[in-house]
């Protein structure tokens, strides 16, 4: 029980994270007019989905996979 | 020293696909024509004028015309009001008709070719699944289309495309009007459309019916890759509730940002960033948002038993049919002729002759990412895997999807063979690293290669393509970091992060909430069985023999 509530709330931090790469990467046009600097935005909030999801949700997931029983 | 052959022959193809790349780059330009001579003064063309035309009698086209030289004559227009005869007007109405029916009949036969497409994945995701599930995992592809078609006929249609006005191709589609925006920035962002529900009012429209169909088959290409993912444990009614909640909104959301006159389509005109996300025929509408949500299933739904050891290292569990995957995969590979020459959205006036260039770059993407997949399995296992050498194929097909309409031929076989190694390389590592199931590897195929179509735009976009002039509001075509515009590689990335961030957690967090309320797997005692008898009711070869389970090591 309580290794699922870990699992759930790492799982709900990765989604944040996920969500919040998306957000800078969208609103990276917004924020400044220079190619480079929405280019290191958008790359920077690239990493941060790809850590959101490889990192965080699932591994949060791994904790009680079927093969570990 | 089979290796050092092998590699020998890579190093072979490299160097030719090289050599044409320089040969290409070093044609000289075709020398400059001699001055023509003074035109002539145009001359206005009358009703009187007209009036005097006629065609081949009656009695010469009862005749017959072998040669096919007097059907299709003055004879042929329609008269308007037959009091006045034959006028400017009717000619000219029947020329702006031809063009439109050209392009409804070539965007209609496309999307047959596409629908067909969903034959090719039924087998390739059967063929790869075990015999014990071939009922269950044949009704889910088959049933995908009835599921899909309905969610997005009620309203994903209205979400993606009731905005998209206006269209030159199809005849204007001006009931498709309704997009709504919110302001950021200083600019319009468009979210989603809110025209077209039902096919209803205003929207029970010849052009628009051609869009639909169309639209409807690709979003349904979109929905049949996760279940390809999801075989042989995914409950069934699972599979109806959740195909039905894609069809009807995460598709439609990104379909809208991208095709239907969203914020992403529009990073250009608003913001500068080259020509906006241009994705020609959908690697990311399509592909990587069928293959995000495979990924946030196979987190949710888990590994089957048997996949992997208690120690994490993988089971290979081979699919029961690979002549029927293979077929399969011949099966799609006809079908993306709809799939990326259609996407046109018509065939005359445009600049949508480029059909041919498009249909030239699908085959050859989807050659170069067979040898690829093939040449790596080959060099890193000792045989041509053919499973593999079949999703090559199709990441190669997948991959040309965005580019297709923008790239010239050499780009579109480096970008396949880049796909076919990449497919590979994905495939290990979704299962070796992050430990995730994927029965037909359609996370790879679809997803990771949808993203390298999408990001491939960015870069080997050759700036000739030339539609209409332009590509969503931008002057000039669509070009990409390789030929000078690094704008556009940004549009791109943003669109891929969009795919990452915004698609990926909508389907997890849609999937999540299904999971939590009706549970997406079936027990363990019928995943043993095979779901064919307890989901669907009938095995789906009555009279083979099946082995028993205990083949698998854990």
């Amino acid at each position: 029980m309580d290794v699922c509530l870990q699992g759930g709330t790492m799982a709900l931090v990765g989604l944040v994270v996920t969500l919040a790469g998306f957000a800078l990467s969208a609103l990276s046009v917004g924020l400044t007019s220079s190619t480079g600097g929405r280019l290191g935005m958008v790359l920077v909030g690239l990493v941060m989905c790809l850590f959101g999801i490889i990192g965080l949700i699932n591994p949060a997931y791994q904790k009680n996979a079927v093969w570990k029983k | 020293m089979k290796r050092v052959l092998l590699a020998a022959s890579i190093v072979w193809c490299l160097m030719l696909v090289a050599l044409a790349g320089v040969v290409y780059a070093q044609t000289p330009a075709p020398a400059a024509a001699p001055a023509a001579a003074p035109a002539a003064a145009p001359v206005a063309i009358t009703d009187a004028a007209i009036k005097g035309l006629s065609g081949p009698s009656m009695a010469d086209r009862a005749k017959g015309d072998p040669g096919g030289t007097t059907t299709g004559t003055v004879n042929d227009i329609p008269v308007g009001d037959m009091k006045k005869g034959l006028t400017i007007d009717d000619v000219v109405g029947a020329v702006g008709q031809n063009i439109v029916a050209t392009n409804f009949v070539w965007t209609l036969v496309t999307g047959f070719l596409v629908m067909f497409m969903q034959a090719g994945f039924a087998i390739v995701e059967t063929g790869l699944s075990r015999a014990k599930n071939a009922n269950h995992t044949m009704m889910m592809n088959f049933m995908v289309y009835g599921v899909g078609m309905l969610a997005y006929w009620i309203i994903g249609f209205a979400i993606q495309m009731g905005g998209v006005s206006p269209n030159s191709n199809l005849g204007g589609l001006a009931p498709l009007n309704g997009e709504f925006v919110i302001h950021l920035f200083g600019k319009d962002w468009g979210l989603f459309g809110q025209h077209g529900m039902f096919l209803t009012g205003a929207t029970y429209d010849v052009g628009v019916s051609v869009m639909f169909l169309f639209q409807m088959v690709f979003m349904d290409t979109a929905l049949t890759i996760v279940t390809g993912t999801a075989a042989e444990r995914w409950r069934y009614s699972a599979f109806v509730i959740s195909s039905f909640f894609m069809g009807a909104f995460t598709y439609p959301l990104y379909g809208n940002w991208a095709w239907g006159g969203g914020w992403l389509q529009n990073l250009g005109a608003n913001y500068g960033l080259g020509h906006g996300y241009a994705d020609f025929a959908g690697s990311g509408v399509v592909h990587a948002v069928g293959g995000m949500t495979a990924l946030a299933m196979a987190i949710i739904i888990g590994p089957r038993i048997g996949k992997f050891k208690r120690d994490g290292k993988p089971n290979a569990i081979p699919g029961h049919d690979i002549v029927i995957v293979l077929t399969g995969c011949f099966i799609l590979a006809f079908g993306w002729f709809g799939f990326n020459p259609g996407s046109t959205l018509g065939a005359a006036t445009n600049g949508n002759l480029r059909i041919s260039t498009i249909a030239v770059n699908t085959m050859l993407a989807g050659m170069a990412g067979s040898f690829g997949a093939m040449y790596y399995m080959w060099l890193r296992y000792g045989k041509p895997d053919a499973s593999m050498t079949g999703n090559g194929l199709l990441a190669g097909l997948v991959a040309i999807t965005a580019p297709s309409g923008f790239v010239n031929p050499v780009g579109s076989v480096i970008i396949g063979v880049i796909a076919g190694v990449l497919c590979a390389l994905s495939v290990e590592f979704i299962e070796r690293n992050m430990k995730l199931d994927d029965v037909v590897g359609a996370i790879s195929v679809h997803g990771t290669n949808g993203l390298w179509g999408v990001i491939s735009v960015g870069l080997f976009a050759d700036g000739k393509s030339n539609y209409g002039g332009s590509w969503s509001g931008v002057p000039g075509s669509v070009t990409g970091l390789f030929y000078g515009d690094a704008g556009q590689l940004v549009a791109q990335l943003i669109g891929v992060a969009t795919l990452l961030g915004f698609v990926f957690s909508f389907s997890f967090a849609l999937n999540a909430i299904i999971e939590l309320v009706w549970g997406h797997r079936v027990s363990p005692k019928t995943e043993l069985e095979g779901l064919d008898v307890p989901e669907m009711g009938a095995l789906g070869y009555p009279e083979f023999v099946l082995k028993p389970e205990a083949a698998v090591e854990v």
